[in-house]
């Protein structure tokens, strides 16, 4: 299909969408927006700024100083001017996934292209959250342009585009060192080239627990320590990662990517969206995916399973948190399970087909 | 050089005494406001209400019934639940004797069912004891306990005390096995005073030889009653054929009578209750103590200690920080036609509470599901201008450096 004529058509859809009369319970809700992310919260972050108070000084307001000044002065937020915008947002990233796609092929075409814009602009986990009009869509932009910038071998968009996302969401710094390392490097596919590697790929149990339920169990005397281990355990995968991926840093990012989505502090859908919509700029590593089913199925249950039990917990008050709990756990569970997926299939590209009667061990 | 010194502090303390007896402008208003009707208004802004029932078991049924009634009377007027601290042994309701479970009635023709389903009892059974009562008028408790559990009055809350049980000569009977003085009473309430968590207390007791127990207060703005003299004992109301027991007193019963034609609106004074005292009905002298008290008996209303109603004022706006028109709107009898109806001029506090009043705030497009009080804080609070001024521009700078940027960074990229 031609990429001319989906992706105009894919946007004005998402539009129409945007404007169509949408429960305002979406954006309350808990699973679309975080507390960084809120479409309410930014409302009255930029009400009281230009109202003389500080919105900084109640515990509501946490977005970024940069959004309160856009909006405060060159962006009104309305319904009209929201609704165009996140579309706009959400189309940019569209049009930079399909030309990073482009970059890493090295054509300046591509059959795939409209799947690929397709892949990001209906996937639910990326839909719902910006018809919620939470500021990750703004986030996931910027990622997505910085990572095509890179990709085209444009420094200083590419880290403008990163500073401006580290600016947002202070957790993305761990993009800092891949996207450096992207920009002296070349995007192009290098996963199924031969060389040499050591096969310590070592069980990677991630710990699953989410932040919240594990701090509200915790001891106070115990609250910054965890913090502290919490943030850390972020930062420890970037290393060791573009370590491994070195040959294909893209690939790397995308690992990080994953990575960010399972263990920042406040995640919301929109993070293991974006994950997932990253997938189809690696088409090789298809076939060499572990578990797919498995992961999919986790993922099918957690997703219908997450709204069910926040349902059940807080507004019909026949459940509790502990319901909402392990549903929590088991989304960790499947992001976790795409993420051991795709650094398997990463690096079990580079084997690729075994002769008969020859199986695959660890030493 | 000392002498200098010694001089200088002099005068500032000095100065600071002078000082501090010139009363502010705010506080004068804030005094004004409460002395409107020439003094003889009360000062309080809160109501509260400790209602005892000392004695337990079966046949001190009236008792319970006493207190119940005195509870529900007080509830009718507006005092809410956190405010009433309810002591009852509450084995009489669902006691295997009483014939009809779960409720509590206060007259043989059993019209009014006093236990019901809205009821709050805040010290129950066992916990009805001397240093229960006294730690609730003093405030000295554990951190632990609850704040349902607690007296937490300030110096303008009026408070209604009520004790009825089994008394004698200047005590009175804590369920069987202790008692409590009027010496205690009285050094609880002057421990109450010195803390300043009382504005003006009404003290009530229903028991054999009760006017005795208010015979050793000694701290201000105390108004007692009680049902017998020194040496006369209180006798019930009426005895229920069906329960075998007597279900109220008589004191209590023409009490509750006299209240019954009260409503939160009523002009009714403590001296229209106390002419209600009749050795005829009640076969003992109840007395009443009001050297204590400053404001006199007859503008005293009743709604002062049994009701929740306090003196409320609507202003115009203060725009310019000072009370304009004082319009001293007494709750009781201005109809509802001619109070000023401005509701987004007004800092009507009505309107806070209830929240249908969000029309007037922001147009529908920006509905953050907020009361509006904001937007009146705001409208009201006019930050100088100036302020308003450097703020926008620190933002619209930002967001053009912003813009700056990026079109350098494009500009070069090319």
């Amino acid at each position: 299909m031609d990429f001319g004529l989906v992706y105009p058509a894919l946007v004005a859809g998402r539009l129409l969408l945007a404007f169509a009369p949408l429960p305002d319970a979406l954006k309350h809700d808990h699973q679309l927006s975080s507390p960084l992310t809120s479409y309410p919260r930014l409302q009255e972050g930029v009400y009281l700024f230009q109202h003389g108070i500080d919105p900084y000084s109640g515990g509501l307001f946490r977005h970024s100083p940069l959004l309160l000044s856009l909006f405060s002065t060159a962006l009104p937020l309305n319904k009209f001017t929201s609704a165009c915008l996140w579309t706009a947002c959400d189309a940019i990233s569209a049009w930079a996934l399909v030309k990073i796609w482009r970059a890493r092929q090295r054509v300046s075409q591509s059959s795939r292209d409209s799947l690929i814009a397709a892949i990001y602009l209906l996937n639910p986990y990326l839909l719902l959250p910006t018809l919620a009009l939470s500021t990750s869509t703004i986030e996931n932009m910027l990622f997505l342009l910085s990572l095509m910038f890179a990709s085209q071998g444009q420094s200083s968009p590419s880290l403008l585009a990163l500073a401006l996302l580290v600016q947002l969401s202070l957790p993305s710094a761990i993009f800092i060192v891949p996207m450096i390392l992207l920009l002296l490097s070349d995007p192009v596919s290098r996963l199924a080239s031969p060389r040499e590697f050591n096969t310590y790929l070592s069980s990677i149990l991630a710990k699953l627990g989410l932040w919240w339920y594990f701090f509200t169990e915790m001891f106070d005397h115990f609250r910054p320590f965890f913090l502290m281990v919490f943030s850390a355990h972020l930062l420890i995968y970037v290393l060791p990662v573009c370590l491994k991926f070195q040959h294909d840093i893209l690939y790397a990012t995308y690992i990080l990517a994953g990575v960010y989505a399972t263990f920042k502090p406040y995640p919301t859908l929109s993070d293991p969206g974006l994950f997932i919509s990253l997938i189809s700029l690696f088409p090789e590593t298809y076939q060499y995916l572990r578990y797919p089913i498995v992961t999919t199925l986790l993922h099918l249950h957690s997703a219908l399973l997450l709204p069910l039990f926040h349902h059940l917990w807080l507004s019909q008050g026949t459940g509790n948190a502990n319901f909402f709990y392990a549903s929590t756990l088991v989304f960790g569970v499947s992001n976790g399970a795409a993420l051991l997926d795709a650094i398997w299939a990463g690096l079990r590209i580079a084997v690729g087909n075994l002769p008969e009667g020859y199986e695959l061990i660890q030493k | 050089m000392k002498a200098v010194l010694f001089l200088f502090a002099l005068v500032c303390t000095l100065w600071q005494c002078v000082h501090a007896q010139i009363p502010s402008e705010q506080e004068q208003h804030v005094t004004s406001f409460f002395n409107s009707h020439g003094g003889s208004t009360s000062r309080h802004t809160n109501n509260w209400a400790v209602l005892v029932c000392s004695s337990r078991y079966w046949f001190n049924y009236r008792h319970m019934a006493n207190a119940l009634g005195m509870y529900r009377t007080v509830k009718r007027l507006g005092i809410p639940d956190s405010n009433i601290i309810l002591m009852l042994a509450d084995d009489t309701a669902c006691n295997s004797r009483n014939k009809f479970p779960g409720c509590v009635y206060a007259s043989a023709a059993r019209d009014l069912d006093l236990y019901g389903d809205n009821i709050e009892v805040d010290y129950r059974g066992y916990e009805v004891t001397v240093e229960n009562f006294i730690r609730v008028l003093t405030g000295r408790m554990d951190p632990s306990v609850p704040r349902s559990k607690r007296l937490l009055t300030d110096d303008r809350s009026n408070v209604f005390v009520y004790m009825t049980g089994h008394g004698g000569n200047e005590f009175l009977k804590f369920q069987d096995n202790e008692e409590i003085s009027a010496f205690d009473i009285a050094d609880a309430f002057e421990q109450m005073w010195q803390k300043k968590r009382y504005n003006e207390i009404f003290f009530m007791i229903d028991t054999c030889q009760a006017n005795t127990m208010y015979s050793k207060f000694y701290s201000p703005n105390i108004l007692a009653t009680g049902s017998s003299e020194l040496d006369e004992n209180s006798y019930s109301h009426e005895n229920d054929r069906d329960l075998g027991i007597s279900v109220i007193d008589r004191f209590t019963h023409h009490i509750l009578r006299f209240m019954e034609g009260v409503n939160k609106t009523s002009q009714a004074t403590m001296q229209d209750l106390f002419n209600v005292y009749d050795y005829e009905k009640f076969m003992s002298h109840a007395g009443v103590r009001s050297d204590l008290f400053r404001r006199p008996l007859d503008q005293t209303y009743i709604t002062d200690f049994f009701g929740g109603v306090s003196q409320a004022e609507v202003m115009s706006p203060p725009l310019s920080l000072s009370p304009s028109s004082n319009e001293g709107s007494e709750p009781e009898n201005v109809p509802e036609s001619e109070l000023p109806v401005e509701l987004d001029q007004s800092l009507d506090f009505t309107s806070w509470i209830s929240s249908d009043t969000n029309a007037t705030v922001r147009s529908a497009d920006e509905v953050y599901g907020y009361d509006g009080i904001l937007h009146e804080l705001n409208s009201r609070a006019h930050a100088p201008k100036q302020g308003e001024n450097m703020q926008s521009v620190r933002a619209w700078v930002s967001t053009g450096l912003l813009v700056a940027l990026v079109g350098w960074v494009g500009s070069n990229t090319t």
